[in-house]
């Protein structure tokens, strides 16, 4: 007899999707959640608006979580983390730890949706400088600026006046590892532009790229509006390094356009990192013994054609677990996550 | 822009086919130059073996503002292969020698486009077909035929050891010895280099340390004739030098040059010569407090990180601690320092390209380097590579800085110290 219940892995957005589809589809969620909120990195990390369509985060947060808390086919676990897994397709039984005691969890399929961690610039190199220079920030950091509506110098508290994006950090790098695109840094980045530009409309900002990877809507959603609308000003070449003179940071790169160098002087300058497997991910891959690639995300066994299934049959994985992912790209992972783990339990149920 | 008006061209009937066309067309433009883009001048550095990488520049441009080279003139990596792009023949191009191969690009290239394999890889291709700038020419020459890039007697290699009073054995009568001392040409026969290399005789003999030298048996390493496109020269030697070293008995061979230890630690395997080599500030780092350092010095010095030492081979504390071990040295670090460190313009070829460079930079990398050394204030510059004490105490005049700035090899100051 297989058990109907879904395990899913992970409070985000991919996994927040994911319990409501259950539950919308007549199916039992268990959803587990390390932290003591659901929400996911959105909701931890802070995050003003979504990308690319500018809405409120902790808004669009607040109704996919009301969304599956009282939800009588939802059952959420928060302070809880997976710790082993036994069984198989249709009757897994896994071990978890909810506020320091252990919990058995009965389920015929599981969704992982662990999710990511944005990469510390200080992390390899220090090219930047993110650890020496207060008013070197990242994506993240300026998010929790703009969420607050106080975008200020953490140096000094002022308003600044010229402010710089740098692309790429922690991507497409193979010094580092990060081979792949970060997919979503340079939406964020124009999207902050915007941001930044409509709270400071005294303030220039710059967005130094090697290319401008906006596809899809985004190319007319953001990157056109930043430039056209807002006056972003777009700069192909990559600063190189960062040094503070005075009050302020000069930026040193080669604008390869022009085929020249450039020191450019900024009040601020943010770091577009990028995406590494979260912790979480790590681990869990570990505990189901799931295939994982190059660079420690999931990996999806399908191809183009199935995003979602794992070597291990009954494990599904959803989302920025298994690479860089905006959240267009999670919440149809986890809608696919949901169809194929309720199939596979239909299936394991009823033989063919 | 305005329009350059002789650029228009203006004719009282314009006649195709024998039909007269409206006078619209009697009036305009010169013919611009169209550029044909083709791959040739790409392919032909790409599919030189060693030179792949050079494909896979993704033009972020961050090779550009650390290249030392960009620093008194305009180069880099990325300008390089832009210059392929639109078809310049890098085989026949000045571009080809002023990288020094000290490795600034590498550590910031996201794709590892990597000069130290691209440049040598080319230039030899340069050097067989004869495209070589004279003075390396001349240098390669010197080396071919004397064993050395000076010129210099090859008989005439260990004359140094007399002529500073220096007590040091040759392996050829001690045939055994914990530590083989590998010298190398500019401490052999260039002034200020017999005076670091009489100073490190000194160390050694008060250290009590079981040393040797190859005197006249050894021969130039050639790493640099190597980066500069000459292979075949940097073989015959690294050849002929293994055979002498397995001729001795010793535990590690102790070198002066860090682009000997560059050479023999990533090169001589290659060839069969497997040994433990160490340069001697790492060999004299934890050694420094069995020396009775008795003198108290009134300095305030600055370090120039070799290349070789630095992002080549990952030294950077020891000549550090040598420093700070010193009594009455305060050292004040440059803002380029360490992985960032600038470069003397005497590595790859550079040694031996001054006249060349000339032509194609606004000052010297020494030069710029001394100007550097000179802001931070500092009486002395300590260099621990045999290339930089020429090229820095020279520069030091030409930037009209003398009086200012001292010049002196580490070991030079530890003899002081120790009085």
């Amino acid at each position: 007899m297989a058990n109907e219940n879904i395990l899913v892995i992970g409070g985000g957005p991919t996994g927040l999707e994911a319990a409501k589809g259950i539950a919308d589809l007549g199916y039992k969620a268990i959803l587990v959640e390390k932290r003591d909120r659901l929400g996911g990195t959105p909701d931890a990390a802070g995050y003003a608006a979504l990308t690319p369509d500018m809405r409120d985060a902790g808004e669009a947060m607040d109704e996919m979580r009301a969304a599956v808390e009282n939800n009588p086919n939802v059952e959420v676990m928060l302070n809880t983390e997976v710790t082993a897994s036994e069984g198989e397709v249709g009757n897994f039984t896994v071990t978890a730890t909810q506020d320091g005691k252990e919990v058995k969890i009965e389920c015929g399929a599981v969704i992982v949706a662990t999710g990511f961690t944005h990469f510390d610039p200080g992390r390899e190199t220090q090219k930047y400088g993110y650890y020496e220079h207060d008013d070197v920030i990242t994506l993240v950091d300026a998010e929790k600026l703009l969420k607050s509506g106080n975008f200020v110098r953490p140096s000094n508290g002022e308003k600044p006046k010229r402010v710089a994006f740098i692309q790429c950090v922690g991507s497409r790098d193979r010094q580092i590892g990060n081979e792949y695109c970060s997919k979503v840094c340079c939406g964020i980045s124009s999207k902050q532009a915007i941001e930044v530009r409509e709270l400071l409309p005294d303030c220039k900002v710059f967005i130094f790229y090697i290319d401008m990877r906006m596809y899809g809507y985004w190319e007319n959603e953001i990157y056109w509006p930043a430039q056209e609308k807002h006056k972003v000003n777009y700069i192909k070449g990559m600063a190189t390094e960062i040094i503070r003179k005075g009050d302020h940071l000069i930026v040193k790169g080669e604008d390869t356009t022009m085929r020249r160098p450039m020191e450019v002087p900024m009040d601020m300058v943010i770091l577009a990192v990028g995406m590494e497997p979260s912790e979480g991910t790590k681990q869990v891959a570990d505990i189901f013994g799931l295939k994982k690639n190059q660079y420690n995300f999931i990996e999806t066994i399908g191809g183009a054609l199935n995003t979602v299934s794992t070597n291990v049959e009954g494990v599904f994985a959803a989302g920025a677990c298994t690479g860089p992912s905006d959240l267009e790209d999670c919440v149809s992972a986890a809608g696919a996550a949901v169809m194929k783990s309720i199939a596979t339990i239909r299936r394991v149920a009823v033989p063919a | 822009m305005p329009i350059d008006k002789k650029q228009i061209i203006e004719k009282e009937s314009a006649v195709v086919d024998g039909i007269e066309l409206t006078a619209d067309w009697n009036r305009m433009f010169e013919q611009r130059v169209m550029h044909y883009e083709d791959s040739d001048a790409l392919d032909k550095v790409r599919d030189t073996p060693g030179a792949e990488s050079i494909g896979y520049c993704y033009q972020c441009g961050q090779c550009v503002p650390v290249c030392p080279v960009d620093a008194v003139g305009e180069y880099g990596p990325f300008r390089v292969y832009k210059d392929l792009l639109i078809g310049k023949d890098l085989f026949k191009s000045p571009e080809l020698w002023k990288c020094t191969t000290c490795m600034q690009c590498l550590r910031v290239c996201p794709k590892q486009v990597d000069m130290i394999q691209i440049m040598p890889a080319v230039r030899e291709e340069a050097v067989m077909e004869g495209d070589v700038p004279e003075e390396l020419q001349e240098a390669f020459e010197n080396t071919f035929e004397y064993g050395n890039p000076l010129g210099e007697s090859q008989r005439k290699r260990a004359d140094w050891i007399q002529e500073t009073g220096s007590n040091v054995p040759i392996m050829k009568e001690k045939k055994e010895a914990d530590i083989l001392w590998f010298v190398e040409c500019y401490p052999s026969y260039h002034a200020r280099g017999k005076d670091a290399s009489a100073a490190l005789a000194k160390i050694l003999n008060a250290l009590g340390t079981d040393f040797g030298v190859l005197g006249t048996e050894e021969k130039c390493s050639c790493d640099s004739q190597r980066l500069a496109g000459e292979v075949g020269l940097f073989e015959e030697f690294a050849e002929e030098n293994i055979a002498t070293l397995k001729k001795y008995k010793f535990n590690q061979i102790l070198v002066t040059d860090p682009h000997a230890l560059n050479a023999m630690r990533k090169k001589y395997p290659e060839y069969g010569g497997n040994f433990d080599v160490i340069h001697y500030t790492t060999y004299l780092a934890p050694l420094l407090d069995k020396l009775d350092l008795k003198n108290t010095l009134n300095y305030k010095v600055t370090f120039h990180d070799p290349c070789y030492l630095g992002r080549h081979n990952g030294e950077y504390e020891a000549p550090r601690q040598i420093l700070n071990a010193l009594p009455g040295v305060e050292l004040i670090e440059m803002g380029r320092c360490r992985e960032q460190s600038y470069c003397c313009g005497g590595g790859g070829g550079g040694m031996w390209l001054d006249g060349f460079m000339a032509d194609h930079v606004s000052e010297r990398l020494s030069e710029n380097r001394i100007r550097e050394a000179v802001e931070t204030g500092a009486d002395l510059l300590v260099v621990c590579c045999p290339y930089e004490v020429s090229r820095f105490e020279d520069a030091v005049k030409s930037t009209g800085n003398e009086g200012k700035l001292q010049v002196k090899d580490i070991a030079e100051l530890i003899v002081e110290a120790m009085g």
